[in-house]
């Protein structure tokens, strides 16, 4: 039998548990990250549960953390975070946009260390 | 017996046709087939191609020039040359061995159908040649990889990757099917041979030639050498093809050609652009892929079209801005989600590397630079977990590839976003505008699914990470991880406190 190595990535169940709400696959793109991804989200969750789960697959990984709550807009308009998907009237495969409540500071120029020698 | 000389029956062998009597034209060359479209049939009596060759001359300098490639293969495979190139070029050879060396062999037919319904003799001629030389091709491809096949498993995805629903592949068949199989042969000559074979296979089979040499790999250099040669030739089929679209359908010709370049452009972008501007060690480093691409496919490429009387495509400017942007996302993309693809991929931003590509790519720091900032603090305090993905990219409807890929973080013009469609109830989602006009211009003839429908669809089970890394057919010996073992990120690693 071949022997199976642990490719350090977690098998998360992507389809939804039973008796919670309907899952919704949206196109989630998260401020500052350079891709959209693939997000479930429950129609029975409400749009700051959402926000996080797609703030998961990207705060932390990609985008730096912040202090700061999160904001969804869906449509051109930002949706309150107490409002279910159902009733926000986000549907599968829809785009939906989560940033930060307060704006994006400019990136600054990326610190380099001083150790790093002339070019080969 | 005396032999009559070349010039005496030459044109006679090439060119030669005659009245059908015993079944109709139109039964033997259907339209569907042909793509005769507004092109008169005496129109095609004026194909000519600028390249001539006779089959004993043709056997004659391929057998020298497969006896050039496999000597040296040869003589190689007793030294050590193998073991001392770097694992950052070793990935180059590999997504190379896997994204083309079955293409090669799609190519045979791409020819093949071009020598059957080809409108003129003299071009059914030439396509024979053609697909003698995508045999060849196919054959070299997977011979030169099969003997590192015992060294390293990746090798073997030369020969397996197009069995496989790898998300890259997936792109690679869907674009390749659209250019080879899909199409009438008069849009498979505008599409193959002119616009992919003459612009294209330069920046793949020239370019990585170069950088081959630098870094050590003469096998792959003179490997990929040998087959350019080849391209030249029959890539030549599409020239006097396109003189005569262009003189009685030029709309027909330019929409082809700008869909055609669009689509290649996108692939190279991720095939082509991280193996140049990543993957390559530094100091053998060439050219960068954006100034690679603005001599020999956008410089030469427009000249070129301008010469058939035909426009730039509409979309220039965006493909333009793209030479800074599209190959740095698709390689954030790749990295990130490295376990997805049969090489390894090399990070490329050591603090050296870093500063080439802020020389190179002057807003490289701005829109990607804090992204790898976050994956290498995440390196550097061994937060692993966090460097690896746990869903997928929205993938484009026409590309494949990653939907905000066609921009980039911190850019007004092409920011990160999707293009979306509703067609008849559904939703498509796309990276960029012209891969929406593309889709919309030919939907009728586009009919593969995404990997995010497939998932969406139940086709991939369990749907989870692990079901679609082995629905992908990526097994742990092959899935990629780190070229380097992460080690470019420890120069960045705080100082220990004293």
């Amino acid at each position: 039998m071949t022997e199976t190595q642990d490719t350090g990535m977690q098998a998360e169940e992507i389809a939804a548990p039973p008796d919670e709400g309907q899952p919704v696959p949206i196109n989630a793109m998260f401020e500052d990250d350079f891709v959209t991804q693939l997000v479930l989200v429950l129609d029975t969750d409400t749009i700051d549960e959402a926000a996080r789960k797609v703030a998961a697959q990207v705060v932390g990984r990609r985008v730096p953390p912040r202090d700061a709550g999160l904001v969804v807009r869906f449509d051109g308009k930002v949706i309150p975070g107490d409002t279910t998907v159902a009733r926000s009237g986000i549907s599968p495969l829809d785009i939906v946009n989560v940033g930060w409540a307060q704006r994006t500071p400019r990136p600054q120029r990326t610190r380099v260390p001083d150790n790093r020698g002339g070019r080969r | 017996m005396a032999r009559m000389a070349r010039e005496q029956w030459y044109d006679i062998a090439r060119d030669l046709d005659w009245e059908l009597s015993y079944v109709d034209y139109d039964a033997v060359f259907p339209e569907w087939m042909s793509g005769r479209g507004k092109i008169p049939r005496e129109a095609w009596a004026k194909w000519d191609e600028p390249y001539k060759v006779t089959y004993p001359d043709y056997v004659a300098t391929q057998r020298e020039k497969e006896t050039g490639a496999y000597s040296v293969k040869s003589v190689l495979k007793k030294s050590r040359v193998f073991e001392q190139l770097d694992e950052g070029w070793k990935s180059v050879a590999k997504q190379h061995f896997g994204a083309v060396a079955l293409i090669e062999d799609l190519a045979v037919y791409a020819e093949l159908r071009m020598a059957r319904f080809g409108l003129s003799p003299a071009w059914r001629n030439m396509a024979i040649y053609g697909a003698l030389d995508e045999t060849r091709h196919t054959q070299i491809s997977l011979a030169f990889p099969h003997e590192l096949v015992g060294k390293d498993p990746q090798y073997d995805w030369a020969h397996k990757a197009y069995q496989t629903n790898e998300w890259g592949i997936i792109a690679a068949r869907a674009t390749f099917d659209g250019m080879m199989m899909n199409p009438n042969v008069v849009d498979v000559a505008i599409q193959l041979p002119f616009t992919f074979e003459t612009g294209f296979t330069n920046v793949q089979f020239v370019a990585l030639a170069a950088d081959a040499l630098e870094s050590g790999d003469i096998n792959f250099a003179n490997m990929i050498s040998s087959i350019q040669t080849d391209e030249a030739r029959h890539s030549q089929q599409g020239g006097p093809t396109l003189e005569i679209l262009v003189e009685h359908d030029p709309r027909r010709a330019q929409w082809i050609i700008d869909k055609t370049f669009w689509i290649s452009a996108r692939l190279f972008a991720i095939l082509t652009g991280p193996a140049m501007d990543y993957y390559t060690p530094l100091a053998m480093r060439k050219q960068s892929y954006k100034e690679f691409m603005q001599e020999w496919i956008a410089e030469q490429f427009i000249n070129q079209i301008r010469d058939y009387g035909l426009k730039k495509p509409w979309y220039w400017d965006e493909f333009m801005a793209g030479l800074d942007t599209w190959h740095h996302s698709l390689h954030l993309g790749v990295w990130y989600w490295r376990p997805t693809v049969w090489w390894k991929p090399q990070g490329g931003v050591s603090p050296e590397e870093r500063e080439w590509l802020r020389e190179k790519y002057p807003r490289w720091e701005e829109q990607f630079g804090r992204i790898w900032d976050v994956i290498i603090d995440n390196i550097n305090h061994n937060r692993m977990e966090l460097t690896l993905p746990e869903t997928l990219p929205w993938l484009c409807n026409l590309c494949n590839l990653p939907i905000g890929t066609a921009g980039s973080p911190h850019n007004e013009k092409y920011p990160v976003r999707s293009y979306p469609l509703k067609h008849n109830g559904y939703t498509y989602h796309f990276c960029s505008r012209p891969c929406r006009q593309i889709w919309w211009e030919d939907r009728d003839t586009l009919h593969n699914p995404t990997v995010i429908e497939r998932l969406l669809r139940g086709s991939i089970q369990p749907p989870t990470v692990e079901g679609i890394l082995t629905w992908m057919g990526l097994t742990p010996d092959v899935m990629g991880d780190d070229a380097y073992g992460y080690r470019w990120a420890k120069p960045y690693a705080p100082e220990p406190a004293a």
